[in-house]
């Protein structure tokens, strides 16, 4: 085994499950093993069950193994420290203040994750120590990023040493040392003595694709060190279950494609009949999946679980939360990787616009699938969706917002009449590898801000990026408000983004223009994820709407393997009563995956009832 | 945290003397580009140092973040941003002399401080 193991994959396959059962193996076989996780919404302290935190932590229950959450804001407070620690005495203090909130852009936050994460691959003092290092990291869009950066700050460095001599972060000449460093990540990256990628993934149409296309992205960045380990195969046992049946039928068909597509060496890990939670349980998993062990048989009644007194939410409550009233709604469905966003945004965005509702659809998930799930490729720009009046499609894909923010802004500095050299320097500039995220936000705010709309349906990027994205209109508006120079000019400019950020600021606040669905399955780690996030976005006053409970086992269940699920879930959607006090629209568990306006309007009408004349 | 881009160190990028020093308030790049808007006063300002540049006069631009020793080097801009704080911001000199604060010149003002100091 490679020092440095990568566990990648689409949000929900078990990526942090794998992290660990291998971390606890290596840690087991006497290897002094680290395990890090990328994921600003990390769930590593919940299936250790001990706090972590951003610092190397040891895991209390299993001797070599210590581990870390890389928190971005802990990260970048640290690096902002660092950056301003001799400053600190020698300058007034309000003007300390000022630079540290002129810091808080989205672009000191990035290049702070991704300098505290090549410190672990770059060889120093904290990681020498350790035989293995596991990266856990965030679901694929957010880590092919990260694992861009390296090269992308690499050449913005060159380009500024060659011309103005200034990046975004700093003097260049000052920089080389970094990009020394970035340079040195990215060949440990790539050499397949060092580092192995391990790709999970469920056999399943869309996680298929999201791996090749990261396998793809990675190709272009020379790293070619790839394996697979397809996770959640449906036990023999359960085939006379029909709804384990068909879906067992339907993994086949994807196994098949797995093999033909991902050529790669491929180990599997059977769906076991509980969560993967705790060191024991762990150990067993891993058990089974190195060992070959036979997952415990499951003993117990075979009694249908009662549906018992649990109140039901009524269906006029949910649809209060989805439909517009008066003036324009903003549904947002967020959550962890892999419980449904993209299932739940299409099928209500499908639903309101069969309501004759002008409905606008957007992902800002950079590993969106929109389209996988709608049935057509949806574009970069807001189109009418094919076969479906009323409904318009686009995902927001920060490349292509970065190339048209960079071809408006210097269309726009030709027009004024600035010289070739000058737009030469702006467009170095706007290479610098910042220009994605402003791009990317700025096209949120103009989507999140345009009025000509019954409904927008936001299908979000897993949890910590999204929360990132959310609060980034409160942390510009604070940076306006102490912005110390402005020319009139500049005020002017400042005061519409401070307009445009305040409207979208309050419509996201106020729950009578914009609900916020979270997504989760009955299980622990969706659950505890999505209420860390919503405490977060409390403290800028954003509440919950609603919540959808994805995945639901239907009653009637005659195998054990289904009914010790279906009893699993059904503790847990009392948590989630419990612990959200909005209404909870629940959704089956189905025989096959969704694709399709024809699929998605009848689970439409499933969710938020018949076409009725009196919903307008 | 080891290996951290280190933004203090200045490295100096040429012995000529320096003709013309702008002393920016904190911003993250200086076309201003990277912030949450857009200042076109400061792509002005960018503009004219490129032309300033061409005539082989020395500008050099410092940042409090990334240029700390330009503004501990420097007496009277110190005293002014002790005094003023962010409303001193920018200063300019040249060949020396505090010429402007507070707000970034024209070129015709900077060339007439540069005829004032040739005199």
């Amino acid at each position: 085994m490679t020092k440095f193991i990568f566990f990648s994959g689409k949000g929900g396959v078990g990526k942090t499950s794998m992290a660990c059962m291998h971390a606890i193996r290596y840690s087991d076989e006497g290897k002094h093993t680290l395990i890090v996780t990328t994921d600003p919404a990390s769930n590593l302290a919940d299936v250790f069950e001990q706090e972590i935190g951003h610092k190397l932590t040891p895991i209390y229950s299993v001797p070599n193994l210590w581990s870390m959450e890389i928190d971005p804001d802990q990260a970048t407070q640290e690096y902002v420290d660092h950056a301003l620690a001799p400053v600190r005495a020698a300058f007034p203090a309000s003007m300390v203040k000022v630079m540290e909130e002129q810091m808080s852009g989205p672009c000191t936050a990035e290049v702070a994750a991704f300098d505290r994460f090549t410190d672990f691959i770059v060889q120093d003092q904290s990681t020498e120590q350790f035989e293995i290092v596991i990266f856990d990291t965030a679901p694929t869009g957010h880590t092919i990023r990260l694992l861009e950066l390296p090269a992308e700050w690499s050449q913005s460095i060159d380009a500024a040493s060659a011309g103005s001599g200034q990046t975004c972060i700093g003097p260049a000449a000052a920089i080389q040392d970094a990009k020394h460093k970035y340079e040195h990540a990215l060949t440990a990256l790539r050499n397949e003595g060092v580092s192995t990628f391990i790709f999970v993934l469920h056999p399943e149409a869309i996680a298929i694709r999201e791996t090749r296309r990261a396998i793809s992205e990675l190709g272009k960045l020379g790293i070619h060190t790839h394996r697979l380990i397809v996770n959640g195969i449906i036990p023999a046992s359960e085939h006379s279950n029909p709804l384990f049946s068909a879906r067992s039928k339907m993994q086949l068909g994807y196994l098949e494609q797995i093999r033909a597509q991902l050529p790669f060496t491929s180990q599997s890990m059977t769906l076991l009949a509980g969560e993967i939670k705790g060191v024991e349980c762990l150990r067993q998993a891993a058990n089974i999946f190195f060992n070959g062990e036979q997952p415990p048989v499951i003993s117990g009644n075979m009694e249908d679980v009662p549906e018992g007194n649990v109140q039901q939410s009524s269906i006029d409550d949910i649809r209060a939360r989805i439909l517009p009233r008066g003036q324009r709604r903003t549904i947002f469905f967020a959550g962890k990787g892999g419980v449904g966003k993209t299932v739940a945004s299409c099928m209500t965005a499908v639903w309101l616009a069969q309501h004759e509702f002008k409905t606008l659809l957007l992902s800002t998930d950079p590993a969106a699938h929109l389209g996988d799930v709608l049935g057509q490729p949806v574009g970069d720009s807001s189109q009418p969706f094919p076969g479906i009046m009323n409904l318009w499609a686009a995902k927001i894909d920060p490349k292509a917002a970065a190339e048209t923010y960079k071809a408006r802004i210097l269309g726009d500095a030709r027009q004024r009449g600035r010289t070739e050299s000058a737009i030469k320097v702006m467009e170095e500039e706007l290479n610098s590898p910042c220009t994605e995220e402003m791009a990317a936000f700025d096209l949120f705010i103009d989507y999140a801000s345009q009025s000509d709309w019954e409904a927008v349906v936001f299908d979000t990027a897993p949890t910590g990026h999204t929360l990132r994205l959310l609060e980034l209109p409160m942390d510009w508006s604070q940076q306006i408000d102490v912005k110390v120079f402005s020319s009139v000019d500049g005020s002017a400019a400042d005061d519409v983004a401070k307009e445009r950020f305040g409207q979208v600021i309050e419509m996201m606040r106020d729950p009578a223009q914009s609900t916020f669905a979270f997504v989760m399955y009955p299980e622990s780690t969706p659950i505890l994820e999505a209420w860390r996030a919503a405490q977060e976005l409390a403290t800028t006053g954003i509440q919950p709407g609603l919540v959808v409970a994805n995945f639901v086992i239907p009653s009637n269940q005659a195998t054990p393997f289904a009914q010790a699920r279906r009893r699993m879930q059904k503790n847990y959607l009392a948590e989630i009563r419990a612990r959200f006090a909005v209404p909870v629209l629940e959704i089956p568990l189905l025989p096959q995956e969704i694709k399709g306006l024809e699929m998605l309007s009848e689970l439409g009408e499933r969710a938020y009832g018949i076409p009725a004349l009196d919903v307008r | 945290m080891k290996d951290v881009i280190p933004l203090l160190t200045t490295l100096p990028t040429s012995i000529a003397p320096v003709d013309i020093e702008i002393f920016d308030p904190p911003m993250c790049c200086p076309s201003g580009l990277c912030g949450p808007t857009l200042d076109q006063t400061l792509l002005d300002v960018n503009e004219m140092v490129m032309s300033l540049q061409r005539e082989n006069l020395r500008v050099e631009r410092y940042q409090m973040t990334s240029h700390p020793n330009a503004f501990l080097g420097n007496a009277e801009v110190m005293k002014l941003v002790r005094e003023k704080e962010m409303a001193a911001l920018p200063i300019i000199v040249v060949r020396g002399k505090v010429v402007k604060v507070g707000s970034y010149p024209r070129q015709d003002e900077i060339r007439f401080a540069l005829a004032g100091a040739n005199r």
